[in-house]
């Protein structure tokens, strides 16, 4: 793109790139800086030694897989009945969706409160499930719904001709085909679920049920507001993340990307 | 799978294995009769494959926006069984209420400031790392990572950062100003400064990254013809990479204009909103004012109208993209 043919203005070019990085690196440093204050490692120790740690993982864990699998289902089929199949009234249906495209999460507060307790399901991972699901749908399915709009008919027409039905068109073209756009979703509503942090903030009330994004509140009430302490379990945090997306980059970087061209 | 081992089993003879898979398990060729009962069987059946979808989505946040436009009309605490039905009350309090103009004022400059940073920031990286630079994936990695990490996690960091003691002051003083200790989030211009760079720092790795993607489609003949006839390379950046761009500049617009309307965790975490509303946004005002407050009623009338702001920048944005011929989002 840009062609640099003197040794020194490639050399400047890549002094000036390293330095404009640096601000991108320089919260992390100062995380894990941070996390070592004090007691150094021996903050880690004490944030492990809780032993609460893993259960926050394990809700975070039930929590981004089953909106996974709830949205994975509601999309895929909506997306082939949408692009392939007659339904009448089909566009006023979508556009039903699509207006839900811009909707804030914090629109839903009061409602579903009100809901939630009335429903009995105050503190459980269901009553951020639901809602989570519900918000990422609307978009997914536009996504899936381009991408298989992009399969021709034909395909479809042809298995049919050899005496599919409906769902084994489904279950063997449209289900094989679509692995790409599956893989940019995944990543898509994994991540929102897991770094989600209103709805868990808003149901869910004691420390058994909640998800990794209130650790830091709550290692804030335990350890009296001791950011190296704070820190050391923001760091543990991040960590599975951070290591998910360095071993997957490629899926990542498309899936979070295509997640943001709504 | 059962193909699969059909065809294992047919090595020998796999004409007549073919034969015989279709003559056993498929009917054969489907008249014009067929057919058209097949396009029926469609119509029934469509249905049921988009109803999932329909239920969770449409249904769970249709109700919930008839349920908050109801609860809009209403006194209410949020507990108390009979709440005092007040018509358009709320409304009239929320243009009355200078926290609501505050917090749709911060959402502007929010937008504004974000945006052009982003855009600044994310057209730099991707024409960078364009170029022959070496070890682009180890940048792109650094510039990507913050997009993975959640606000909830990140924001004691900030915290830290901006404290007196913090990072920040560190380095001024260690830059000479020795007695330096300003409380940045205490001050309600800096620690709005100070949520927007967090949020700038979150979301350049994905503008980064659609930029990356858009510059990768830019003809190479275009800018080889360019060069030939002696553009330098700020030229062909304003001449040729710029306008090759603008579908994905206006998609970025319109994702920023949602997200700051959107805004929620960076202001929540690293400000509460404050210092004195300095930091407010339409979503933390919902939130104190329904959860801290108590006035449910209240918080719904704004949940109401920030639908409707998002609603009308989605419409708005898009019909601007559709005039200008850019590829619609």
């Amino acid at each position: 793109m840009f062609e640099v043919r003197r040794w020194y203005t490639r050399g400047a070019l890549q002094l000036v790139l390293t330095l404009m990085v640096v601000p991108f690196v320089f919260p992390l440093i100062a995380m894990v800086q941070g996390s070592l204050a004090g007691s150094g490692w021996g903050n880690y120790a004490t944030v492990l030694s809780l032993g609460l740690l893993p259960r926050f993982f394990i809700n975070s864990v039930l929590l981004s897989t089953a909106v996974l699998v709830i949205v994975l289902a509601c999309t895929l089929t909506a997306a082939f009945g949408f692009s392939k199949l007659h339904i009448r009234g089909k566009e006023l249906f979508f556009w039903m969706l699509l207006a839900a495209l811009t909707l804030p999460e914090v629109v839903l507060l009061a409602p579903l409160f009100a809901t939630v307790t009335a429903a009995g399901a105050y503190n459980s991972l269901w009553a951020v499930i639901v809602p989570a699901a519900a918000l990422q749908i609307p978009f997914t399915v536009l996504l899936a719904r381009n991408f298989v709009d992009g399969i021709p008919d034909e395909l479809i027409e042809a298995a049919r001709v050899d005496g599919a039905n409906t769902w084994q068109a489904f279950r063997h073209i449209i289900m094989p085909l679509t692995r790409p756009i599956v893989a940019a979703i995944v990543v898509l509503v994994f991540i929102n679920s897991w770094n989600g942090y209103l709805f868990p903030l808003l149901f869910l009330q004691t420390p058994e049920q909640q998800t990794i994004t209130l650790v830091p509140q709550y290692f804030v009430g335990q350890f009296n507001n001791d950011q190296t302490k704070v820190l050391a379990a923001a760091v543990l945090t991040a960590l599975p993340v951070l290591i998910a997306y360095i071993s997957l980059q490629k899926f990542f970087e498309r899936g979070l990307a295509a997640g943001a061209l709504k | 799978m059962s193909k699969n081992s059909a065809a294992v089993k047919s090595v020998e003879q796999p004409s007549l294995n073919g034969q015989s898979d279709r003559g056993t398990n498929k009917p054969r060729r489907p008249d014009t009769a067929e057919r058209a009962r097949g396009k029926r069987l469609d119509r029934r059946f469509g249905f049921p494959w988009i109803l999932p979808a329909m239920i969770v989505s449409v249904g769970v946040l249709y109700y919930c926006i008839g349920y908050t436009g109801y609860i809009s009309t209403l006194n209410w605490d949020g507990a108390s069984p009979e709440p005092i039905p007040v018509g358009a009350q709320n409304y009239t309090h929320l243009f009355a209420d200078p926290v609501f103009w505050k917090s749709v004022v911060h959402t502007g400059i929010f937008f504004v400031v974000t945006f052009t940073v982003q855009v600044a920031l994310g057209m730099f990286f991707a024409i960078l790392l364009h170029s022959k630079v070496r070890l682009g994936v180890f940048y792109k990695v650094l510039i990507f990572v913050p997009v993975v990490l959640a606000p909830a996690t990140m924001a004691p960091v900030f915290r830290t950062i901006y404290a007196p003691d913090g990072q920040i002051n560190q380095i001024i003083r260690a830059l000479g100003l020795h007695d330096f200790s300003y409380a940045w989030l205490a001050d309600q211009n800096t620690a709005l400064i100070a949520v927007m760079s967090a949020a700038i720092w979150q979301s350049t790795g994905v503008v980064f990254v659609l930029y990356y993607a858009a510059m990768s489609q830019v003809e190479p003949e275009l800018m080889e013809a360019a060069r030939l006839d002696g553009a330098g390379n700020f030229r062909i950046i304003r001449s040729i990479i710029w306008p090759g761009v603008r579908g994905t500049t206006l998609a970025i617009a319109i994702l920023t204009a949602i997200g700051s309307l959107k805004t929620f965790d960076w202001p929540f975490l690293i400000t509460q909103g404050g210092p004195s509303y300095g930091t407010e946004f339409l979503g933390t005002q919902i939130y104190r004012v329904s959860v801290a407050l108590s006035q449910v009623g209240y918080g719904a009338a704004l949940s109401i109208i920030l639908l409707v702001l998002a609603l009308t920048v989605a419409v708005i944005l898009n019909i601007a993209g559709k005039e200008k011929g850019a590829r619609r989002v």
